[in-house]
Formats: structure tokens, C-alpha cells, sequence
């Protein structure tokens, strides 16, 4: 970078902060004088910090509506920009090869999750179930540019020696390469991987560190990381992908009270507070109607209260995970702020896909007399719900809280409605010239990370890597949008295509086609207006014939530009034979359930005459 | 003072037994008989105490007769009703003792037995507890109940209208009036997680006793008893429990016809297992003794079985139950 390039993101690091009038004119009378101050202490390029949380619904965190107590990832939004229309992969290993290669899933190796590749989908480029040594990765280019790289969390894009974190471009890593572990020791759900497998530094761990708790060691390991080659005065890049709130809801004892018997009220009340916050606090517009309830989830307010506490009550653990995950998010920041490397990180915040509301612990292991069942009958079953958080314990909060992590939109995670797919996301640092606390609207998708960073650290992005030819960057960049240059990243034209476990969907503008399993969709192409109907309430599909060919058409493009192939086998392929038929949702309906004691008037009311 | 009278009185204070049916027989509870539940429950309680010693092991005062071997069984049939007062949970229960006594004791030579069966005086007690998490008058909060450290207060009255033959000093009931105020203690220790759980359980409570007018023709007062139970719990697996129990007594002094007599203090140990049959029946059996159990002269010597069933419903939980098996 020459001296004007470093004399741009110079100005870029200190505008916005709380010196700045003072820094900034020190910068204009250096420049105006011709001084080579810049050329003399180059401002050091930004820190990044990318914090992922793991199945973080878009509506978690109070800067997003949510009740539960998120301060620092608030004071995050606070000082940065807010994203509305911020969209992931509906599945978590997918999203992060993309993070991690700018990629399409179907181009970098996870077209399909390994769990559940399909027959026709084996053997092929792009669905190795892993991110694909062919491409180059965020950390490896950041890392060429002159960046420490650090990574902390859930990795879950391969286990073989080429495809761990140290081998994948980060220097420092304490990383899960499982999908999913306790947050106390390395029980795995499966019985025939009983141990879920960690990394530190490109070792395969053979024991956890005294005093482990996954999101508090996490955050200790990269603190430690960063203080390390704190003095050699390099930017760093850390990726930060936490397990938390991702299930099952292990949880320090301290943090399982904190909202007791808050949730007893049901999830339908609890998503209508939450619409209320987003619309007074703007994330979504004036008179957004919520989704429907799903129509296998009954209305709480027909529920007995043990029903509602015991429901309740794994919303309150979820919760506490969220909150929990904020303190030590806090601690980071506050460790940045003490060793003054606040100011120049810029933080990313976002939820890698939909909130769970699949029951994961019942899929692995709840058929009796399997190996998995009565591994877990000895290693999890700590099922009463004063155990809840313990080691062994395995809880989850269900579809319906999951509607409430995802409000104002339908169904969760796995889904290409927008409860699979949208998420919040918060960007704060020297990057961002927006007004401090705005929010913006623009499409903005994870595969835009790569050339997003790319373009921050000063780093580009390379047509070959070690001899390699590399796909090209299917992203776009963020740098002007967070200048407040534009308001979006994508044109009208542009579009963005998903595809996982067969069900798909294009977006352009604020149309999406949608294409989903039976019943959560109709095994047939679906329309929706995002703009007036976000919850996705209204099929248009008969309406506007002439939309869902324009649709159809960017469909067929990205199944071509992609080299998309729909499995033949799906996680989903019998789901309508497993769940009550789909009927509407009518508020009120039927009201038999929800008649009340009739109380006449009392001057009519007497005894009987003997 | 006639030698009858004086050997009567004698016998009578050692085999009191029967008069005394029993204070301490019914004080002498497992541990996490004073746990909470659901409000509006019922249970009947049966306990049966098997104690045998060199006194009697109801007497107020337990004089000490080397020569003496007192056998009781007892037995208790309790009704209980768990209700909310002022959102903390309470309990009413009535207990009903029953069984016989019998005892031999030489004395100068001379050997004199007793023995009577019938019932005993039958007993109120309210319970309600004052420190600790309200009352669980749903579902929603017996789900939620941790008893952390809870205090209860414990009221019992005596009505002395049990088997009392004032020509015999071996009686059932006490033909006094008597009561007791308490405080069952709940200490939670670690998580309250069935197979997980463990308590640390006291009962501090004092004995009030009124006049007996009529012990063999003589008047019989009795101080105060301190009384002090003390139970560690712990769950071995969801249903199977144990605990390690130990009990203090502090006698008053026993007047009879203006003379008296210093209680002895009593300590006894032992141990309790527990087993829940099904959602209904509760079964705890135990063992407690005195520490020294030789024969030396003035060494009180003690020991007891207890077994107790308790059968317990909700009308609401039976409800649900039919329901599930009509399903």
C-alpha cells in the first residue's frame, strides 16, 4: 500500500472515535504542511474481530429486540451500524466455508453438510463435506498480509491434519472441530465418537484444560493469543466462533437464573414484545405482521402452567447461554479497550444461520436400542430440569422458542424461509462512517465477508494460490456501504441464490422464490414479497406468474454457476409423514379450546326452590 | 412414703413407657419426612418403631435400671394434608399411635412386669414453612422447587385421650397434656437433582409437658426436653436414598410428688435407607442405638428399628395419570 492508501484508512481508523477532532486536525495540518508524519508511523491497520455466534437467532440480542440482557454486544451495535437484511447459509458448516472462502458452498466443498451428503452428491467437486483444499482461505490471505490470525471456537470443516485450523491459515488456534460437544469436557453425543475432537495450535488435544468451560476458555485462549504478539504491534485477525448459544444449554449455575418464570407467558407473547422492540427500535418497519405460529405448535395460552414452565423454563436456559456469551464477549472488549486496541478493531457480530428448532438429541440418539441411545443413557440423560446446564444434560428450547430467536420471521434453522436464513449482524471499528448506532438495509450476505476484509487489511484476492487456480470471489464488498457511500452492497439486478438438504431459493430485490420440502413448504415453487411481507405469510406465486419466471431464471443461473446438485437424499424427504398436516393458523381458532366460564349476571343467579 | 407406693413410683418411672407413649416414639422421624411437595396433596404416613433398652425409651426422664429390658413396638398411622397459608406450604397431620409395651425390670430381688397394648394419645401437628421458596400450589412451581435453606415452624399437641390405667404404671397414653414446638431445618447441598440430591436436615424442637394427676396415685410434672435431630441425606440413585441420622435429647427433671430427678441427656446414631416404590409409596428402613451398649452400671443402653410407608396422591397428578394411561 503507498503512503496515500495508508493516509485514507489512517483518517478511516481515527474518524468516528472520540479523539477524532483532534486527531484529525493533527492528520490535516501534517498533510496541508506536506509533513511525512503519515509515511514516518504508518497508522496501524485495523484489527478485525469476527464474532459468530453459533445458531444466534436474529431477534437474541436486545439491540435487536430481544428482552434478553446483551450489553456488550449492544454496546457494539451502539458504536457501529446494525444490518437488517443480512442473510447466512440455513446450516452452520456451510456458512462457514463461505466466512472462510468467499465461496459458494456448492464450489468450496460443503454443497451439502458431510452428515448428510447424498448418494448422488458423493464423490463430487464441491460436496467433499469439507472446506475443499483448493480453496484459499480469509486467514491465509489475511495472514499474508501481514496479519496474526487467531481463531477460538467451533471449526467443523474437517478433522484431518490438511484441514484443521493451523493448516487452513490460522496461527494460533483453540478450536472444536465437531459440529456440536458438551461445554464442560469432550462427551460427543454419538456413540461411536464418543469424544469430540479439540485443536490448540495444530495439536489434536487428548484432554481439556482444568476449569473448561467452553465460552469462557475460548475467550481466555484468545485473549492469550492476542497478548502474546501484542508488543510486535501487527493488526490481528481473530475468528471467533463461539459454540454458544448452540444446544445443549450447558450453563455455569450462576447464569440458569436470571429470567425465572419470564417465559411462562409463551412464545407467541414473547415474539410479539420482540416485533414491538424491533419496531420502535427500527429494525423492522412500522406494521410488519409476525409469521404465522407453525401449525404443529400448540398456542401457549391453552397450555397448563407446567407445561408453559417446563417449556418456559429451556427458553430461560437459552437465555442465560445468550447472556453468558455477552459477558465474555465484554471481556474481550474490555480487554481490548485496556490494551488500547479498541478504537482500531473493527467487530463483526453475527448468527451463523437460523435458531435451532430441530430436536438434535432425539435425531441422534432417540431410538431405543440403538448404540447412540444407550450411550446417551448413560452419558446424557440427566433429563430432570434441576440438572438442566449440568454435564449430561441435553437441552434444547424447541420450534417454538426458535420462532421467538427469529422473530418477526417463519420456521429456523435448516430452512430457506427466512427463519434459516437471516440473521442479524453488527459491524463496529474504524470501517464503519455511518451515524453511530444506524441501521441499514442493504442485501448483504456472509459470502461478502472475503472481499469485504479483503479490502480493509489492504489484501487482495489472488486468481491463484501455491499453484492453485482459485475461483472467483462471488461477494461483494461492504468498504463503501459502511463509509455510508451506499446504502447496499447489490443492485436491483443482483440476487442471491440458496440451496441445502434439496430445498432452495432465489432472492432479488425484495422477491424470493422458495422451493421447500413438504410441509414446511409446498414442494413447489412459493413467491413472497420481503418488503411487504417479511414473515413470508402470503404465497404469490399464482398472483405473479411473470416474477416467478424472472425468478426461475436466476435460479437456473445459479445452479449452473454453482454446478448445484439437488441430493437425491434428504434429511427432510419424509417429513410430511412424520408431522401433523398442515392447516392454516387462525388466532382464536377453534373456539372451543379457548371458551371461558360464563358468569351471569348476578342479580339473575338464585337457588333452586326446594 | 410407703415401700409399695415408692416401688410403684419406681417402676412407674422406669416403665413409664406406656405412659408415655410417646414423644419421642413419635418424634423419632426418617430424614426428608419435613420435605416439601406439591400443595393439596395427601399421604398417610404408617410408622413402626421397634425399641428395646435398659429404660424406657419413652420416658421423659430415662432413668437408668441396669436389670432392666423394656420392649415397645409402635405403631403410627398419620394422615397428612399439604396446603399454601399465606403462599408458604403447610401441612396438618394427625398421627395415632398404637402397639404395646411390655417390661420386666428386677429390683432388690424382687421382679415386677408390666405390659399393655392399645392406643396411645393421638397427636396434632401444623407445620408451615417461613424461610425458604413459597408454597408449590402448582405444578409449574413444585418443577421449580430447590429448598435451598428452608425453616419450618412445627406445632404439636398431644391429646391425652389414649389407653391410661392409673392402678398400672405401664400405659400407652400419658394422660397429661403435651406439645411440641419446632423448626425443621432443610439445608440443599449441591444441586436438587433426583439422584443427585443431598440435605443436611436438623430439628431443633422443646417438649412442653402438662401435670399427670394420676401416675399410680401419684402427680408427675416434667420440664422441658430439648430435643435435637440431625440428618445428612443423599440420593444414590433417583429412587434409593440414605442417611446417616443422630439424634440429642436433653431431659428436664421429672418431679413425682415433689421429688426430683435430673433427665438424662441421650445420644443416639444411626442410619436410614430409603426406597420410592412408585409415584405413590415411600419406604424407609433404619437403625439407631446409643453409642456404649455394655451393661455397665448407669450406661444407657438403646436401640431402635423404623420402618415407615407412606402412601401419598394428588388429585391432580392422578388425574393426568388416568388420562395418560386412557391414551
Amino acid at each position: 500500500m503507498n503512503i496515500f492508501g495508508y493516509l485514507l484508512m489512517w483518517f478511516g481508523a481515527v474518524a468516528g472515535h472520540k479523539k477524532k477532532a483532534q486527531v484529525l486536525l493533527t492528520g490535516i495540518v501534517a498533510v496541508v504542511l506536506g509533513t511525512p508524519v503519515l509515511a514516518q508511523t504508518p497508522a496501524k491497520r485495523p484489527n478485525i474481530v469476527m464474532i459468530l455466534g453459533d445458531d444466534l437467532g436474529f431477534a437474541d440480542m436486545g439491540s435487536f429486540g430481544s428482552e434478553i440482557k446483551t450489553p456488550n454486544l449492544d454496546s457494539l451495535a451502539k458504536d457501529g451500524v446494525r444490518f437488517t437484511n443480512f442473510y447466512t447459509r440455513a446450516s452452520c458448516s456451510p456458512t462457514r466455508s463461505v466466512v472462510l472462502s468467499g465461496v459458494d458452498t456448492h464450489k468450496n466443498g460443503l454443497g451439502n453438510m458431510s452428515e448428510w451428503t447424498s448418494p448422488n452428491q458423493k464423490g463430487v467437486v464441491g460436496y467433499e463435506g469439507f472446506l475443499s483444499k483448493q480453496m484459499v482461505t480469509l486467514p491465509q490471505l489475511l495472514k499474508g498480509a501481514g496479519y496474526h490470525t487467531y481463531m477460538v471456537g467451533k471449526w467443523h470443516l474437517g478433522k484431518q491434519p490438511d484441514l484443521i485450523p493451523a493448516a487452513r491459515g490460522f496461527e494460533r488456534d483453540f478450536s472444536l472441530l465437531d459440529g456440536l460437544s458438551s461445554y464442560w469436557d469432550m462427551s460427543n453425543l454419538a456413540a461411536m465418537a464418543p469424544k469430540t475432537v479439540f485443536t490448540e495450535d495444530g495439536k489434536y488435544l487428548t484432554k481439556l484444560p482444568d476449569d473448561y468451560y467452553a465460552t469462557k476458555t475460548y475467550t481466555d485462549k484468545l485473549i492469550g493469543f492476542i497478548d502474546a504478539n501484542h508488543h510486535d504491534g501487527k493488526p490481528f485477525f481473530a475468528y471467533v466462533a463461539h459454540q454458544a448459544p448452540h444446544d445443549p444449554y450447558h450453563l455455569p449455575k450462576e447464569w440458569r437464573s436470571r429470567h425465572v418464570g419470564e417465559y411462562d407467558k409463551g412464545w407467541d407473547a414473547v415474539r410479539q414484545q420482540r416485533l414491538k422492540r424491533q419496531i420502535e427500535l427500527g429494525i423492522m418497519p412500522a406494521g410488519t405482521e409476525l409469521a404465522d405460529r407453525m401449525w404443529f405448535i400448540p398456542d401457549p395460552i391453552v397450555l397448563a402452567a407446567q407445561a408453559r414452565a417446563i417449556t418456559g423454563k429451556k427458553m430461560e436456559m437459552y437465555a442465560g447461554m445468550v447472556e453468558n456469551l455477552d459477558f465474555h464477549v465484554g471481556r474481550l472488549i474490555d480487554h481490548l479497550k485496556q490494551i488500547g486496541e479498541y478504537e482500531n478493531t473493527i467487530f463483526i457480530v453475527f448468527g451463523d444461520n437460523g435458531a435451532e428448532g430441530a430436536d438434535l438429541f432425539k435425531m441422534v440418539a432417540g431410538t431405543p436400542g440403538t448404540l447412540n441411545f444407550l450411550s446417551a443413557a448413560i452419558n446424557w440423560s440427566q433429563t430432570h430440569p434441576g440438572a438442566w446446564g449440568d454435564p449430561g444434560s441435553y437441552v434444547a428450547y424447541g420450534p417454538m422458542w426458535a420462532q421467538v430467536s427469529m422473530t418477526p420471521f417463519s420456521q429456523y434453522k435448516g430452512w430457506l424461509a427466512e427463519g434459516g436464513i437471516h440473521n442479524a449482524l453488527i459491524v463496529s471499528g474504524p470501517a464503519v462512517k455511518r451515524a453511530r448506532g444506524s441501521i441499514n438495509g442493504g442485501l448483504m450476505d456472509v459470502i461478502d465477508f472475503m472481499p469485504t476484509l479483503l479490502e480493509i487489511a489492504g489484501a487482495s484476492y489472488p486468481k491463484t494460490y501455491e499453484g492453485r487456480a482459485l475461483p472467483s470471489l462471488a461477494g461483494k464488498s461492504w468498504v463503501k456501504v459502511l463509509a455510508g457511500q451506499a446504502e447496499s452492497p447489490r443492485t436491483e439486478q443482483d440476487y442471491l441464490g440458496w440451496e441445502l438438504f434439496g430445498n432452495r431459493a432465489v432472492r432479488q430485490g425484495e422477491w424470493k422464490l422458495r422451493w421447500q420440502y413438504e410441509s414446511f413448504g409446498k414442494g413447489k415453487w412459493e413467491l413472497f414479497n420481503l418488503g411487504k411481507d417479511p414473515g413470508e405469510r402470503k404465497d404469490l406465486a399464482a398472483e405473479r406468474p411473470d416474477k416467478v419466471k424472472t425468478l426461475l431464471a436466476l435460479w437456473d443461473d445459479y445452479v449452473l454457476t454453482n454446478n448445484v446438485i439437488l441430493p437425491d437424499r434428504s434429511p427432510y424427504e419424509v417429513l410430511k409423514d412424520t408431522q401433523p398436516p398442515r392447516v392454516p393458523v387462525d388466532a382464536g381458532y377453534p373456539q372451543m379450546i379457548y371458551d371461558r366460564q360464563f358468569v351471569p349476571p348476578k342479580e339473575m343467579m338464585s337457588d333452586p326452590k326446594p | 412414703m410407703k415401700p409399695i407406693t415408692w416401688f410403684n413410683l419406681f417402676v412407674a418411672t422406669i416403665l413409664t413407657a406406656a405412659v408415655l407413649c410417646p414423644p419421642e416414639a413419635q418424634a423419632q422421624l426418617p430424614g426428608r419426612f419435613y420435605w416439601r411437595t406439591l400443595t393439596d396433596s395427601d399421604a398417610v404416613p404408617l410408622i413402626f418403631n421397634s425399641i428395646s433398652g435398659n429404660t424406657n425409651p419413652f420416658s421423659p426422664d430415662h432413668m437408668i435400671v441396669s436389670t432392666a429390658n423394656i420392649d415397645a413396638n409402635v405403631a403410627i398411622a398419620s394422615y397428612a394434608h399439604t396446603f399454601s397459608l399465606f403462599d408458604r406450604s403447610a401441612a396438618a397431620l394427625v398421627l395415632v399411635p398404637m402397639g404395646n409395651v411390655s417390661g420386666d425390670v428386677t429390683v432388690a430381688g424382687k421382679s415386677l412386669h408390666q405390659a399393655t397394648n392399645g392406643y396411645g394419645d393421638p397427636m396434632v401437628e401444623f407445620n408451615m414453612n417461613i424461610i425458604g421458596p413459597s408454597a408449590q400450589d402448582n405444578l409449574a412451581k413444585a418443577m421449580r422447587y430447590e429448598p435451598g435453606f428452608s425453616v419450618d415452624v412445627l406445632v404439636d399437641l398431644a391429646l391425652p385421650i389414649g389407653q391410661y390405667n392409673s392402678n398400672q404404671a405401664l400405659n400407652l397414653g400419658q394422660n397429661r397434656w403435651y406439645g411440641r414446638l419446632g423448626a425443621p431445618i432443610n439445608v440443599q447441598i449441591g444441586p436438587w437433582v433426583p439422584g443427585r440430591r443431598t440435605t443436611l436436615e436438623f430439628l431443633p424442637a422443646v417438649w412442653i409437658f402438662g401435670k399427670n394427676n394420676d401416675l399410680v396415685g401419684q402427680t408427675l410434672k416434667t420440664d422441658p426436653m430439648f430435643q435435637l435431630d440431625a440428618h445428612l441425606t443423599r440420593d444414590f440413585t433417583e429412587h434409593f436414598w440414605g442417611s446417616i441420622d443422630g439424634q440429642y435429647y436433653s431431659h428436664g427433671k421429672n418431679t413425682i410428688n415433689g421429688v426430683s430427678a435430673d433427665g438424662p441427656s441421650i445420644k443416639a446414631y444411626g442410619f436410614t435407607l430409603g426406597y420410592q416404590i412408585n409415584e405413590n409409596i415411600n419406604l424407609t428402613a433404619g437403625y439407631k442405638s446409643t453409642l456404649n451398649n455394655d451393661n455397665s452400671p448407669g450406661n444407657l443402653r438403646m436401640d431402635s428399628f423404623m420402618f415407615t410407608l407412606v402412601f401419598g396422591w394428588n388429585k391432580l397428578v392422578e388425574g393426568a395419570r388416568r388420562l395418560s394411561g386412557a391414551n
